[in-house]
């Protein structure tokens, strides 16, 4: 899937069909994790909620690299 | 020990653990060992609501036109919201209060317990706009053994460290003999481990129990029933989102010791118990959805997909700990809560802050529920 830098990963995975459970749409709930397998992702803020390392939120993060992702 | 409202001592406050250091002299924020508690601080000020303002009119019709058993789960629930937020609403300040070294951490927790208060109003405001007697409602969670039941599962941590802090703030580490006790060893080792144990349970409370009593909550919006209630769900899962991540953060420093290097090692020692107490609550909610819908089902959610929804966010606020996920289901069975839970467009409209349902809760305090029986909103 091509992915855009423009917007946050979330709202490109739901236009192509994969859901995503989500909340806050803003980075405090954690609801919308992934495992981020390979690949790199920038916060233009940082998230309030805990992100460990091999993990990603969905809904604030920007793709900067090719990614593999999944579900928890 | 004992407990200093201005401790006069000099320290840096910078290099005070979360927990069991000095206690906090200067309220200070412009500073922070943690700045994340300074954050959600912050954003939970900028969440700041009043119940009153979500109008319940048409939910009081929808009630009345519930079938039985459909009332049964949407009071069981209420109560056991009301019971939940009970809890929430002292007892971060009463347990961790006595115990916190960090003028952030104080004041994010005393700003947490602040908008449970919130929470437990607006379970009045639902209550006395949907039924003509709050009182059997309110009195039935002392009593009903289902409802008692959870509450000594979601107290019982609590009251342990606060038992033990008591025991710490007036006789200081040591082994005592109390007359109603016996013998009873205090040590900091004891205190940080019964800490890190109840903060656990508490992550527990509010990103599993919680989150099960939202699904029936929104089952009921999800078939355009009970919408006003949904409205007011909706405002307290956007803070409970925030108080679950807060949660969440405490363990995750804990656990990595850069707060407490001993937090490390309790947390490492503590995993099983931790993963126990998420699972044994998981089996609690399990029961919990058996009892909710023993007369009936309603469309949309059944016991065995609420226990499917218990089993999926267990094993989410497992992993967001570190944990290993406990249980098989892997997705979601109720991806309709999402469109529910989001809080982006949570709004409340200013025009609804003085409607008749707030003043008829007003006026009902003052001439007796019976004096409404005919009144239809
Ligand atoms: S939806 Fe809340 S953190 Fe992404
Ligand atoms: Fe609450
Ligand atoms: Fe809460």
């Amino acid at each position: 899937m091509l992915v855009s830098e423009k917007e946050p990963l979330l709202p490109q995975l739901e236009r192509a069909g994969v859901l995503v459970d989500y909340q806050c749409r803003e980075g405090y709930c954690s609801s919308c994790i992934l495992k981020l397998l390979r690949g790199h992702v920038i916060y233009p803020t940082e998230p309030l909620a805990w992100v460990q390392s091999g993990y990603m939120l969905a809904c604030c993060a920007i793709v900067k690299s090719d990614i593999e992702i999944s579900f928890l | 020990m004992s407990y200093s409202t201005f401790n006069r001592k000099h320290f840096d406050s910078m290099k005070e653990p979360m927990f069991f250091g000095e206690n906090v002299n200067v309220a200070r924020y412009d500073q922070q060992k943690h700045p994340i508690f300074e954050k959600l601080i912050e954003k939970q000020l900028s969440f700041f609501w009043r119940p009153e303002e979500v109008d319940l009119s048409s939910d009081r019709k929808d009630f009345q036109n519930l079938e039985p058993h459909e009332q049964h789960i949407f009071l069981s629930n209420l109560k056991y919201q009301t019971l939940l937020d009970s809890v929430q609403g002292r007892s971060p300040n009463v347990a961790l209060l006595p115990i916190v070294s960090l003028p952030e951490l104080e004041t994010w927790i005393e700003t947490w317990a602040f908008s449970e208060t919130i929470h437990s109003r607006s379970y009045t405001h639902i209550i006395r706009n949907i039924v003509n007697d709050p009182t059997a409602i309110f009195d039935d969670i002392t009593v009903n053994e289902e409802i008692t039941r959870r509450a000594d599962s979601v107290s019982k941590y609590y009251d342990q460290l606060i038992e033990m802090v008591n025991l710490y703030n007036t006789l200081g580490v040591g082994t005592h003999t109390i007359s109603t006790r016996g013998e009873v060893v205090i040590n900091l080792r004891e205190l940080k481990k019964a800490l890190y144990l109840t903060i656990a349970s508490v992550n527990v409370l509010e990103a599993i129990r919680f989150y099960v009593s939202f699904a029936c909550s929104f089952a009921f919006a999800e078939r355009t029933l009970m919408e006003g209630n949904a409205k007011i769900i909706k405002l307290i899962a956007r803070d409970e989102a925030l108080h679950l991540t807060g949660t969440q953060h405490m363990l995750n420093i804990m656990a990595s010791g850069r707060d407490d290097p001993e937090m490390a090692l309790i947390a490492e020692e503590c995993k099983s118990e931790v993963a126990e107490i998420f699972i044994d609550a998981a089996q609690q909610e399990k029961e919990w959805s058996r009892y909710l819908f023993k007369d009936g089902s309603m469309i949309g959610l059944n016991a065995e997909i609420l226990s499917q929804y218990v089993e999926y966010i267990t094993n989410m606020r497992m992993q967001a700990i570190g944990l290993e996920a406990h249980f098989d289901t892997k997705s979601n069975p109720i991806p309709w809560i999402n469109a529910w839970l989001v809080s982006d467009n949570v709004q409340v409209a200013p025009q609804e802050a003085e409607i008749s349902s707030y003043l008829v809760g007003q006026i009902d305090n003052d001439l007796g529920d019976s004096d409404f029986d005919d009144f239809d909103l």
